[in-house]
């Protein structure tokens, strides 16, 4: 599902914020990238998102290499995953129905259709019942649970998370990445970034450590150094 | 895990999606009145005051039409024979161009002088009569191009006679006209491409206060259509908006200058009405209003999508 060959990534003419990192995460596994902040994981996340180009090596994603695509195919490689941020980005101006409903929209789903796959997301991450709610009434982890509707409204085969429990306490933490877990088990791919390595650990899923952007461990995923 | 969607789902879809689009951008528009009205109000503005002078320029040319004196060809025959006169009366009878004639002769002519005169006798010391036949040719068409035409026919046709139109002031008119609607077309040009240059400015900021919903949607896969689709359909609406403000503008501006107009034209003994516009130049308001509307949100918003992270 993504590899990833000997990349490097530098913003101008700072410090190479990867380097020379390989990863390989097959299609239907879960895994974890952790390391402090600033070790690079969210870089990592937004190459493999197509948010970025890397600097040196290839990236291949889904069947897609993302050295080659072009600008026009870019938005069709990220309709296929669905991507959480640890501060949500929810749109303040439109209901939690909305602003889970984005993706399918982009996607030109009908009323009807949208409407059973919006309420079966928000039902899993258990808001059905704020669907009308503004987000901006809801409390931190129903705004990351509504995030994570949005990212996987659209069914993505790929599910990338950058600190999703950033903001939470450890019991909410857990709900998240339980949910996920979820997702994963009805053959989801999700890579998901995270500073908590106890967290992590606990669910002893592949991990990938960072640290100044180089792989300084990794705890039964493959790639190569 | 998406499986291709059906060929008429997908297009139900998009129609829902351009339904919405224009729903959220109508929404934008109702949120800031004030502004929305400020921009209609700048399009309409800029759309009426060409039109207005159109109306104008117009109704000057149909001042032809509306002028008691048509104009004349004079042709002076100085001793034609009766063959030169038998020629000249077959082509006034035969030419469409020739609305009537006349022919005075030329003793009739000095007769009339004579009667005229207080002392009829002050003649009697002339030993002919010295004024020529004259055969006046009033044309069919007060067109210049048609009555010189015309008189180019009369000349071809009597070679030797003197002749003498009075349409120049139909050819300073018409070369007037012409030059107004130059003018004119230069001034609706270049209040055309301000209108488009301030609505790019106004999509392209409207675009920035949309910039998280932007990013949010690129990482979703949205391309530059979808986004941008919102704001043609608010351009769409302040053209629209734009368009009847100029057609109340122009109704107004023209129903209040008929009057002064109406007796101006009154002063100089013209028969004059002042025509209103036509449900055609309405619509033709209404479309520039909507093509200025959609081509100044399609560059601004090009623009600014181009610069959003």
């Amino acid at each position: 599902m993504i590899r990833l060959q000997r990349v490097t990534k530098r913003f101008g003419g700072a410090a190479e914020a990867l380097s020379n990192v390989s990863l390989r995460v097959d299609p239907g596994a879960m895994a974890f990238i952790t390391g402090p902040s600033g070790a690079g994981k969210s870089t990592l996340l937004r190459l493999i998102a197509g948010l970025e180009r890397p600097t040196r090596g290839h990236i291949r994603v889904n069947g897609h290499d993302l050295d080659q695509l072009s600008s026009h195919a870019i938005p069709r490689f990220r309709r296929s995953i669905g991507l959480v941020f640890q501060d949500h980005r929810l749109l303040f101006d439109r209901p939690v129905f909305d602003n889970v409903a984005l993706p399918l929209e982009i996607l030109g789903y009908r009323r009807p259709e949208m409407r059973k796959r919006v309420r079966a997301a928000l039902d899993k991450v258990g808001l059905l019942h704020k669907e009308a709610a503004n987000p901006r009434t809801l409390s931190a982890g129903e705004q990351q649970r509504v995030g994570i509707a949005r990212a996987v409204v659209h069914r993505p085969v790929l599910l990338l998370a950058d600190e999703p429990t950033g903001n939470l306490d450890p019991a909410l933490s857990r709900e998240i990445l339980q949910l996920f877990d979820d997702f994963n088990r009805v053959g989801m791919t999700a890579l998901i970034a995270s500073h908590d390595l106890a967290l992590v650990e606990r669910m002893g899923k592949p991990v990938l450590h960072l640290e100044n952007g180089r792989v300084e461990a990794r705890g039964g995923m493959g790639g190569g150094a | 895990m998406n499986p291709e969607r059906p060929l008429a789902g997908r297009l139900t879809g998009w129609l829902e999606s351009h339904r919405d689009a224009a729903r959220r951008s109508l929404r934008r528009r109702l949120q800031s009145p004030v502004l929305s009205l400020i921009s209609i109000a700048v399009l309409g503005f800029i759309l009426a005051l060409p039109a207005y002078l159109w109306v104008l320029l117009d109704n000057a040319r149909s001042l032809s039409a509306h002028v008691d004196h048509d104009p004349r060809i004079a042709v002076y025959l100085d001793g034609p024979d009766d063959g030169d006169i038998a020629r000249l009366e077959d082509l006034l009878d035969d030419n469409g161009q020739v609305e009537r004639w006349s022919r005075i002769e030329a003793d009739t002519a000095l007769e009339e002088y004579r009667a005229g005169l207080s002392d009829p006798g002050l003649l009697d010391w002339l030993d002919d009569n010295p004024l020529p036949e004259v055969v006046d040719v009033v044309p069919a068409s007060t067109d210049p191009q048609r009555v010189a035409a015309l008189r180019e026919a009369l000349e071809a046709a009597a070679p030797g006679a003197t002749i003498i139109s009075d349409d120049e002031w139909m050819r300073q008119l018409d070369s007037l006209h012409a030059l107004g609607l130059r003018i004119l077309a230069v001034l609706a040009g270049m209040l055309g491409l301000g209108a488009v240059l301030i609505l790019a400015l106004a999509s392209a900021s409207e675009l920035r206060e949309r910039q998280e919903e932007i990013a949010i949607s690129r990482i979703s896969g949205a391309t530059h259509r979808f986004l941008r689709r919102p704001s043609l359909y608010g351009g769409l609406f302040t053209g629209l908006g734009g368009g009847v403000m100029a057609v109340l503008l122009l109704l107004a501006t023209t129903a209040a200058s008929r009057q002064p107009l109406e007796r101006a034209a009154g002063a100089f003994d013209l028969d004059f009405a002042l025509r209103l516009p036509e449900p055609g130049h309405v619509l033709a308001l209404l479309a520039a209003g909507l093509a200025l509307g959609w081509v100044g949100a399609r560059l601004g918003s090009g623009h600014a999508l181009r610069d959003a992270p």
